[in-house]
């Protein structure tokens, strides 16, 4: 009896009638979510080249990616991910304010039409800024020619031509959590930091921005972790001027032929990822910033 | 109608049903029912297309599923990974078949009764017993023939003449003065082969240290100096109709066929003249399309190979979506009727049998997982 008493609070949570109803769902998560990524890290200490998980285990792959030059497509695409951030949050910041506060009714619609975009395919997307910058019959390019008579340098294949796809496609996932967190900041705040003197740019570092902080922080995580492992703006915009890591990835899993390479970087890239997002949202307590509200 | 259970009915049932289907799914293959109405085919694309696949659907009565591939040897790789369960019919280029899937059992030899006379209507070079086709020893028939194409590179010949390209085959890419003018199609194992021939080495025989050194020396070159790097036949196409590029490697009748029957005749795919495979500098390729060694094997894939085999199918599958691209089965004076001029035109037709006699048959490079990390490395240090 008493031992009984003793184990029962340990084990307790076992007979919670939410982790039974919570069962199915994690059966599916552990076989379609965890088990996968299992299986990728299992095969990163697979030999070389090799297609079954029998092997013996190896850390050979984990020293290939650290002896050739895959620093570099790594550090490119972080460099490309953090300049990403930067960009939409000085772009996106006004856009949210003016949908949190200012546009009133409009602002519906001005979201529908950022959002739309979203339903056709970012392939198509980028597709269709090739065709809108390409020289010769580009769309720009054959305008600015045919009216103003203008002949206009190359836009295309650059590091520029990247960041711009990248900013491109992931700014409503910078925006729309911006503007929740811009939402969170109440007007009778703002007003009576106004009337107590405070200039607009003290209230925005004072006030909007610490109380809006929830959002601009989700927004720029998102943006960050998306635009790491992102591969087509790089393509099809920058004409593969840099490779990033994520493209690595997919030629080691395709024409390399190498799984265990590519699942030795996937695993760098998640670890990377993972540790950088855990450490942000550790600083940053969410749980406290979103209570003080 | 009403439904009036409990909520204990309910779950009672739904677990019943879920149960049901969990031990269903749990069966031995055998005793569910066998493959006769279905075909799984992993391809390259075109066959693949509706149209190919629709008329087929209709008349087996059968549900057909196709997987398009873009690189032979990760086809190959995912066939080896167990994949041989799931696809009745795979279809690769030339040496796969006879040099690596006929040796590991991964795919059925054919019935030369049944299907060699098929050859005997194609174009002469592929007249029975034709080597690709068959297994080493020249006894088994493992595959049949259909699509192929010379494979070397693109020009826009309002820039660069088509004389001049044949003359300077790969040359072109090696010369400093158009650095920044020319693309890369990013099909890597095919930059490879082009890359060796670039390095005046032979990319289908095992190479010395010193080949190795030459090829690394060309991939690292080519990649610098090219304007850009990409993965889509379209984008390359695109660039160079637009002046962005004047010629890309990686390409042929593949690859520009489409530009081409766009009315864009000016984009040409070349076959230099000469090179370093035994004096040829072009390559071609040729697939085959073969019966995957599946334990639990569609009848219908024996099905399939005949009726792509029919003229107006194989007139189909020439000009599916995406890519356009000459058939065996033109030898067929049936075959080449259904093809208009235009049609005629943009699969270079007029110098199709001259491209071909300077084409060596494209094959396995023994060394392709070295050079594939060289070449990958050139492109990160680029």
């Amino acid at each position: 009896m008493i031992a009984r008493l003793l184990i029962r609070p340990a084990f307790a949570w076992l007979r919670q009638p939410g982790l039974h109803a919570a069962v199915p769902i994690l059966i599916l998560l552990a076989i379609g979510f965890i088990g996968p990524l299992v299986l990728v890290a299992i095969f990163s200490f697979m030999p070389p080249r090799s297609f079954t998980l029998d092997g013996a285990p190896t850390i050979e792959n984990y020293q290939t990616v650290v002896e050739q030059s895959f620093y570099l497509s790594l550090l490119r695409s972080f460099a490309f991910a953090a300049g990403t951030v930067v960009v939409l949050a000085l772009v996106c910041y006004p856009v949210a304010l003016g949908l949190a506060k200012l546009f009133g009714r409009y602002a519906g619609l001005l979201t529908l039409i950022l959002v739309l975009p979203l339903f056709v395919s970012e392939n198509v997307r980028l597709f269709g800024w090739v065709l809108f910058l390409l020289k010769g019959g580009g769309v720009l390019a054959g305008a600015a020619k045919a009216v103003f008579g203008l002949e206009l340098a190359d836009m295309l294949y650059s590091n520029t031509a990247t960041l711009m796809g990248l900013c491109y496609v992931y700014l409503p996932f910078m925006l729309f959590p911006m503007v929740l967190g811009l939402s969170m900041v109440q007007r009778d705040v703002v007003e009576a930091a106004s009337d107590l003197g405070a200039s607009r740019w003290q209230i925005m570092r004072e006030i909007e921005l610490p109380l809006a902080m929830p959002g601009l922080v989700i927004g720029g995580l998102l943006t960050f972790v998306l635009s790491l492992g992102a591969l087509t703006e790089s393509k099809v915009l920058g004409g593969s001027k840099v490779i990033m890591i994520a493209a690595d990835i997919e030629s080691a899993f395709t024409f390399g032929q190498n799984w265990p390479l590519g699942s030795a970087l996937s695993m760098l890239l998640l670890v990377l990822a993972g540790g950088l997002v855990l450490l942000v949202l550790r600083k940053l307590d969410l749980d406290a910033i979103l209570k003080r509200r | 109608m009403r439904w009036n259970l409990s909520r204990r009915q309910f779950m009672r049932m739904t677990g019943a049903a879920a149960g049901g289907l969990a031990a269903g799914s749990l069966l031995p293959r055998g005793a569910r029912a066998a493959r006769e109405k279905e075909l799984n085919i992993f391809c390259w694309e075109g066959y693949n297309s509706d149209a190919v696949l629709d008329p087929f659907r209709k008349e087996f009565d059968a549900n057909v599923k196709a997987e398009t591939q873009t690189s032979d040897p990760e086809a190959v790789n995912r066939v080896r990974a167990g994949e041989s369960k799931v696809f009745d019919l795979i279809n690769l280029n030339n040496p796969w078949a006879r040099k690596v899937l006929w040796p590991e059992k991964l795919i059925k030899e054919l019935d030369r009764g049944r299907f060699e006379p098929y050859f005997s209507k194609m174009m002469p070079s592929f007249k029975p017993p034709y080597r690709w086709a068959m297994s080493d020893d020249g006894q088994s028939l493992l595959g049949m023939c259909q699509r192929f194409g010379p494979f070397s590179f693109v020009v826009n010949t309002d820039k660069i003449s088509r004389e001049l390209a044949e003359d300077q085959g790969f040359d072109l890419f090696n010369d400093d003065k158009h650095a920044g003018k020319y693309g890369i199609l990013t099909f890597d194992d095919w930059n490879v082969y082009h890359m060796c021939i670039g390095a005046g080495v032979h990319p289908f025989r095992a190479h010395t240290e010193e080949e190795i050194q030459a090829f690394e020396k060309v991939a690292r070159k080519w990649v610098k100096n090219a304007k850009l790097l990409g993965g889509d036949p379209v984008q390359m196409n695109l660039a160079l109709i637009n002046g962005e590029i004047d010629f890309y490697c990686t390409g042929g009748t593949y690859t520009a066929s489409p530009a081409r029957f766009d009315g864009k005749t000016n984009i040409r795919g070349i076959t230099p003249k000469r090179g370093p495979m035994d004096g040829k500098g072009g390559i071609v390729w040729i697939e085959v399309t073969s019966v995957i060694n599946n334990p639990d094997g569609s009848p219908l894939a024996y099905d399939f190979l005949e009726y792509v085999q029919r003229p107006d199918v194989a007139k189909v599958v020439a000009f599916a979506e995406g890519t356009y691209n000459p058939v065996a089965q033109m030898g067929n004076a049936d075959v080449q009727a259904k093809f208009s001029k235009e049609e005629l035109d943009a699969i270079q037709w007029d110098s199709l049998e001259w491209e071909l006699e300077r084409s060596y048959e494209y094959d396995i490079n023994p060394d392709y997982p070295r050079m594939i990390e060289i070449l990958n490395a050139a492109k990160r240090e680029r």
